[in-house]
C-alpha cells in the first residue's frame, strides 16, 4: 500500500501531509508513533470512569495528533468529542465515541497495512 | 557569567509524536531534550538551564500544565533567559493571551509546516541571544562605571586631607585636627539627619559636607607665622589678622569657583561662616540664626569642641566635661538650641575619641 493510498483510504489529507514532512519515509514513522500512543485508551477508558477532565486531555491529545497527521477524518470526531467534553458533557461523549472508534479504528488498521 | 554555548531545545508535549513532529526538524542542528508532562519539562529545565536556547511547550499537558510551567518560570526567573514558545491545538483569546502574559514569546498552531516553525525558531533564539548579550555588556558598563566613580571618590578625598593638611603642616599641630572635624561632623549629621529631617540632608549631601568640613581653616595658608605660630596668646590687632582666615579661605575657593557645583558651596559656606554665632557676635558677616548655613554651625560647634579639649602653646586641654559644660552653657561659643541638642546626643561619641578610646583612623578610611 503506498501512503497515499493510506490517505485516501482513512480519510486524510495527502497532499499536506507531504508538503509538511516531505518524505514518504518520515510519514510511515511518524504513523508507527501513532499507532503506539495510548490517549485514544485512556479516552474510552476516561469516559466509562466517568473522568471527564482526563477524557478532555486524552481527547485533545489525539485530535492535535490527528492535525499533526492530516488525518482529517478523525481529526473531526475528535475535535468534536474534545469540545463536548471541554464542557465536561460525558453523555454527548458517550454517544459519539461509536464514530470516533470507527474513525480511530479506520486509521490503526490502515497503518497495519501501511506498514506490513 | 561567561556566555556558554547553548545548544540545547527543549520540547514538552505528551504525545511523543507531537514531540517528534518538531524534533525532526531541529534535531540535525541541536541537542533535543524531551519533557512528557510539565513536571519533567520543569526538572529538565533547572537541569539544564544553562543550556537550553529554546523551549517549545504544549498547553496541555498531565501533572502539571504548559501555563504551570510558564508560572514557574517567571517565579523562578527562567523566563528573562528562556524563550518559550507556545503549541496549541486551537486558538483561542483567553489561553493565547494567558500565555503572552506568562511571558511566552510566540505560539504555534497545530499542524505547523517545518520551515516555518525553523524561522520563526530562530528569530526567537537570535533575539534572546542579543538581549542577554546587551544586559551582559550593561551590567558590565554599570560596574565599570561604579568602580571608577568609587576609585575617583577616594582620589577625591585623598586631595582634600592633602590639601587641608598643609595648613596643619605648617603650623606644627599633630595633623589630625582635621580628621577628628570630619568625623564629629559625620557625627553631628547622623543626628541632624534623624532629629531634624526638616532640613532635608541628603546621605549624598551628608558625605560632600563631611569632606567640605575638612577645608575649614584653608585660608589660614594666608596668615603669617607671626601670627600662626605665636607662642602665646594674640594681640588684638593679631586677633582681627587672624579672623581674616575666613575670608582668604573663599578668596582662595573664588579663584576656582563653580558656581553649579554643590560642593563648591559646602566648602565656602564652611570656610567664610564657621566662626559665626547665633546671636550675630560672631564673624566674619555677624550672621544670626538661621542665616548661617547649618553645615557651617556644625563645623562651628565641633570645631569649637575640639580646640577645649586640646592642648595649645597658650593654655593646657579642657576635661572632656568640662568643655561639654561651656559650649552647652555658652561660655565658649553660642550655638543654636538645635546645635545644642545634637550635642548633647553626640557627646558621649565625641569623648570616646577625645580620650582615645576609640581610633577614629579606622571609621574614616571608606
Amino acid at each position: 500500500m503506498t501512503v497515499q493510498e493510506f490517505y485516501e483510504e482513512v480519510g486524510g489529507d495527502y497532499n499536506e501531509i507531504m508538503t509538511r514532512l516531505r518524505t514518504e519515509e518520515r510519514i510511515r514513522k511518524f504513523a508507527g508513533m501513532f499507532t503506539r500512543d495510548e490517549s485514544y485508551k485512556a479516552l474510552v477508558q476516561c469516559i466509562n470512569d466517568g473522568n471527564a477532565e482526563d477524557a478532555f486531555r486524552a481527547a485533545h491529545t489525539m485530535k492535535g495528533m490527528c492535525q499533526n497527521m492530516a488525518f482529517t477524518r478523525l481529526y473531526q470526531s475528535s475535535h468534536e468529542i474534545t469540545e463536548v467534553l471541554r464542557g465536561k458533557d460525558l453523555e454527548s461523549a458517550k454517544q459519539m465515541l461509536d464514530v470516533v472508534t470507527t474513525d480511530y479504528n479506520l486509521v490503526i488498521a490502515g497503518i497495519e497495512k501501511l506498514l506490513a | 557569567m561567561e556566555t556558554m554555548e547553548k545548544d540545547t531545545i527543549l520540547i514538552a508535549d505528551d504525545a511523543e509524536l507531537n514531540r517528534e513532529m518538531i524534533k525532526f526538524i531541529f534535531e540535525e542542528q541541536y541537542n533535543i531534550i524531551e519533557a512528557e508532562d510539565g513536571e519533567q519539562a520543569i526538572n529538565a529545565i533547572m537541569e539544564n538551564s544553562d543550556k537550553i536556547c529554546l523551549m517549545f511547550l504544549d498547553l496541555l499537558m498531565p501533572k502539571k500544565s504548559g501555563l504551570d510551567v510558564l508560572r514557574f518560570m517567571n517565579d523562578a526567573d527562567y523566563i528573562d533567559y528562556i524563550p518559550v514558545i507556545m503549541i496549541t491545538g486551537e486558538a483561542t483569546d483567553e489561553t493565547d493571551e494567558k500565555a503572552y502574559e506568562y511571558g511566552a514569546s510566540d505560539i504555534i498552531y497545530k499542524p505547523f509546516a517545518p520551515n516555518v516553525v525553523m524561522r520563526r525558531a530562530k528569530n526567537i533564539m537570535e533575539l534572546f541571544e542579543h538581549r542577554i548579550y546587551l544586559e551582559r555588556k550593561l551590567e558590565k558598563r554599570t560596574r565599570q562605571l561604579r568602580e571608577s566613580r568609587e576609585k575617583l571618590e577616594r582620589n577625591n578625598e585623598f586631595l582634600i586631607n592633602a590639601l587641608s593638611s598643609v595648613v596643619e603642616f605648617r603650623s606644627l599641630e599633630s595633623g589630625e585636627h582635621i580628621q577628628r572635624v570630619k568625623y564629629f561632623t559625620q557625627l553631628f549629621l547622623k543626628y541632624i539627619m534623624k532629629m531634624y529631617p526638616q532640613y532635608g540632608i541628603t546621605n549624598e549631601q551628608a558625605i560632600l559636607i563631611v569632606n567640605a568640613s575638612a577645608l575649614h581653616d584653608i585660608g589660614k595658608i594666608a596668615i603669617p607665622d607671626s601670627i600662626l605660630l605665636k607662642p602665646g596668646r594674640l594681640t588684638a590687632e593679631e586677633f582681627e589678622e587672624m579672623k581674616k582666615h575666613t575670608i582668604y579661605g573663599c578668596e582662595l575657593l573664588e579663584k576656582f569657583k563653580q558656581e553649579d557645583n554643590e560642593f563648591y558651596h559646602y566648602c565656602y559656606d564652611i570656610c567664610r561662616h564657621h566662626h559665626e554665632r547665633h546671636d550675630g557676635n560672631g564673624y566674619p558677616d555677624q550672621l544670626k540664626g538661621d542665616e548661617i548655613p547649618i553645615w557651617a554651625q556644625i563645623v562651628s560647634v565641633v570645631d569649637v569642641y575640639d580646640a577645649l579639649v586640646s592642648k595649645r602653646v597658650y593654655k593646657d586641654p579642657f576635661a572632656v566635661e568640662e568643655a561639654a559644660r561651656m559650649i552647652m552653657e555658652g561660655e565658649c561659643g553660642i550655638f543654636s538650641p538645635e546645635m545644642i541638642d545634637c550635642f548633647k546626643l553626640a557627646k558621649q561619641e565625641l569623648f570616646a575619641v577625645t580620650e582615645g578610646k576609640f581610633s577614629f583612623a579606622d571609621v574614616m578610611v571608606k
